[in-house]
């Protein structure tokens, strides 16, 4: 069983002023995420990835289809702490996300809302700073941490709820690029060891093709849907739609226009190297 | 400048203090709060003054800390002070020039005003000096279940505070933040008349306002997905016991009291006269 499925949702955002419609923010959405996939989600800013995560754990109510998770209808309220426990969300701002004034308490506010037994508390909150790397941290206030480091702790605070799933939103956006690197670890870590499947929403393509798997977004519907070298095989439809490809990809396209006979799917450095070493040693 | 306010400050340490649970801490500091009102002698006031120094010495917090939190009460402190002595008459004129007189009664009143409100403040500190507020939002949440049964929810009221004293670096931050991005562009807050300064001030309120909003709503997202649904079944990964440390403290309640009780009386009449007519 899928563990997010959405079937054919539509959700629109209420609108201010009375009697005036705003058009949706998902349309007409289906996609089946299954456990342990690392799946990316990429689009233009506005084409309804935040919203799509906030639909994802029954936050938001989808206007028409539904959205299961682990095959609970998010609409049904008696499942919605357990909605919300197997699929947690991360968001862009780490700022807004933490709670308390001191990293470990901040850690154990989710299981604590859970009821969960002090001693095990104990050990969620120890293995989830140890997993994000932030566990010397867990004495220190969070406004005296770096961009990286806060958002890290809200991931945290996140896996100690034992989630199957877990969505983030943005959640580099606000970062330098050490910031990045140590959020992205963390992040593939949970996938690799802990076996949680991660939906990863973001707009940097290097992120992305780390990913099993791409999700396209435009305007609201499903634009694409592949791995990482199909999507970017076909680089005119991801440009069309406002979004870059990968270096590594440009250049071999540049290469390729020049006549030199690369593939189209090449997405790590290591990959265009042999590409081309091959090419000049089958001269 | 902002940036000096020490309220809801912690100061994380290893001592006897800190230790503590906090809801003895507010047993304590709450009795202490109330002997400060009822001491009507010096000495009943310098015990109290004893014991504050006796609970900043073990505390470990350094003493300079602790004054400083006393910096914005200054002017208050002052204002009080400065009407004992104008308006107090009682006791030997000390000074008589013009229309100014100043009796022994108004200073020795103001003193003893000064000393009472800084013990207040001191005390009061001192406990969110060494609490961090999530343990004592704890406290107080497990001091105020029991209303729940009367329908009072301060699970609600513990949770803003909680949330509130999170913010309020945040919100320092942002302040400066604003202020340095409005300066940029030529806009000037110390200069000017009072009008002046605070119409400055506006385009900084504005955004700070909008910010807390937006912040506000993803704060309450982020809580939901955490599966906050306000207190209900909720546990804490600290659960709060209490050791051999709170039985000391209690005993130490138990002996302010007395203690305070007992100068009062039997040094209060001979103080009463000698201060010149302070009484509570
Ligand atoms: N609270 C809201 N009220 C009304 N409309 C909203 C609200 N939030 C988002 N929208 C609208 O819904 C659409 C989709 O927004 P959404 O935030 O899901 O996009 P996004 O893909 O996450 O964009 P970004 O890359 O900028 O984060 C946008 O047109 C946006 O203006
Ligand atoms: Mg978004």
């Amino acid at each position: 069983m899928a563990i997010i499925k959405f079937e054919n949702v539509t959700f629109r955002y209420e609108s201010d002023e009375e009697g005036v419609a705003l058009a949706p923010a998902v349309k007409d959405f289906s996609l089946s995420i299954e456990k342990g996939e690392f799946v990316a989600i990429l689009g233009h800013n506005g084409s309804g990835k935040s919203t799509l995560a906030k639909l994802a754990n029954g936050l938001l109510l989808p206007e028409k289809g539904r959205v299961l998770v682990d095959g609970m209808d998010t609409v049904n309220e008696e499942d919605d702490i357990k909605i919300k426990q197997t699929v947690g969300v991360v968001f862009q701002n780490p700022d807004n996300q933490i709670v308390a004034t001191i990293v470990e308490e901040d850690v154990a506010f989710g299981p604590e809302n859970l009821g969960i037994e002090p001693t095990e508390i104990r050990r969620r909150v120890d293995s989830a700073l140890k997993t994000v790397g932030m566990y010397e941290y867990r004495k220190h206030g969070p406004h005296k941490l770096s961009g990286g480091q806060k958002q890290r702790v809200a991931i945290a605070g996140i896996i100690a709820m034992e989630p199957r799933c877990i969505i983030l939103d943005e959640p580099t956006a606000m970062l330098d690029p050490i910031g990045r690197r140590d959020v992205m670890n963390a992040i593939k870590r949970l996938n690799r060891d802990l076996g949680i499947t991660v939906v990863f929403i973001t707009h940097y393509m290097e992120e992305a093709v780390e990913a099993d798997r791409i999700v396209v977004m435009d305007d609201s519907r499903l634009l694409m849907d592949g791995t990482p070298k199909e999507v970017f095989a076909d680089a005119t439809k991801i440009r069309s739609i406002g979004l870059d490809v990968p270096q590594t990809c440009q250049l071999s396209e540049l290469l390729r226009a020049d006549g030199i006979k690369l593939k189209n799917d090449l997405l790590s450095i290591d990959e265009l190297v042999e590409n081309i070493d091959a090419l000049l040693k089958g001269k | 400048m902002i940036k000096d306010i020490t309220l809801g400050q912690y100061f994380p340490m290893h001592s006897f203090v800190h230790k503590m649970d906090p809801r003895m801490k507010l047993l304590f500091v709450t009795s202490f709060i109330v002997m400060v009102f009822l001491s009507n002698n010096f000495i009943s006031l310098g015990f109290c003054l004893l014991v504050t120094a006796f609970v900043i010495a073990i505390s470990k917090i350094p003493l300079k800390t602790v004054l400083k939190g006393l910096r914005p009460i200054i002017l208050i402190i002052a204002i009080t002070s400065i009407l004992q002595i104008a308006y107090n008459e009682g006791g030997i004129v000390l000074v008589d020039i013009w229309r100014i007189k100043i009796t022994s009664g108004g200073v020795l009143t103001a003193v003893f005003m000064a000393l009472r409100i800084s013990l207040l403040i001191v005390m009061s500190t001192m406990l969110t000096y060494t609490t961090s507020p999530t343990s004592l939002t704890n406290g107080l949440d497990r001091i105020f279940a029991p209303f729940k049964k009367i329908g009072l929810d301060f699970h609600t009221i513990t949770m803003i505070m909680t949330i509130a004293l999170r913010f309020i670096p945040t919100l320092i931050e942002e302040v400066d933040k604003i202020m340095s991005a409005q300066k940029s562009r030529g806009a000037n807050f110390e200069q000017g008349n009072i009008i002046k300064r605070a119409k400055a001030l506006i385009p900084l309120f504005i955004p700070l306002l909008f910010n807390s909003i937006r912040r506000a709503y993803e704060l309450a997202n982020a809580m939901t997905c955490r599966c906050y649904n306000g207190g209900q079944g909720k546990t804490t990964m600290n659960a709060l016991k209490f050791s051999y440390r709170d039985y000391i403290a209690l005993g130490s309640v138990a002996g302010v009291i007395a203690s305070v009780i007992l100068l009062n009386i039997y040094c209060g009449e001979y103080n009463a006269e000698f201060t010149f007519g302070i009484t509570v």
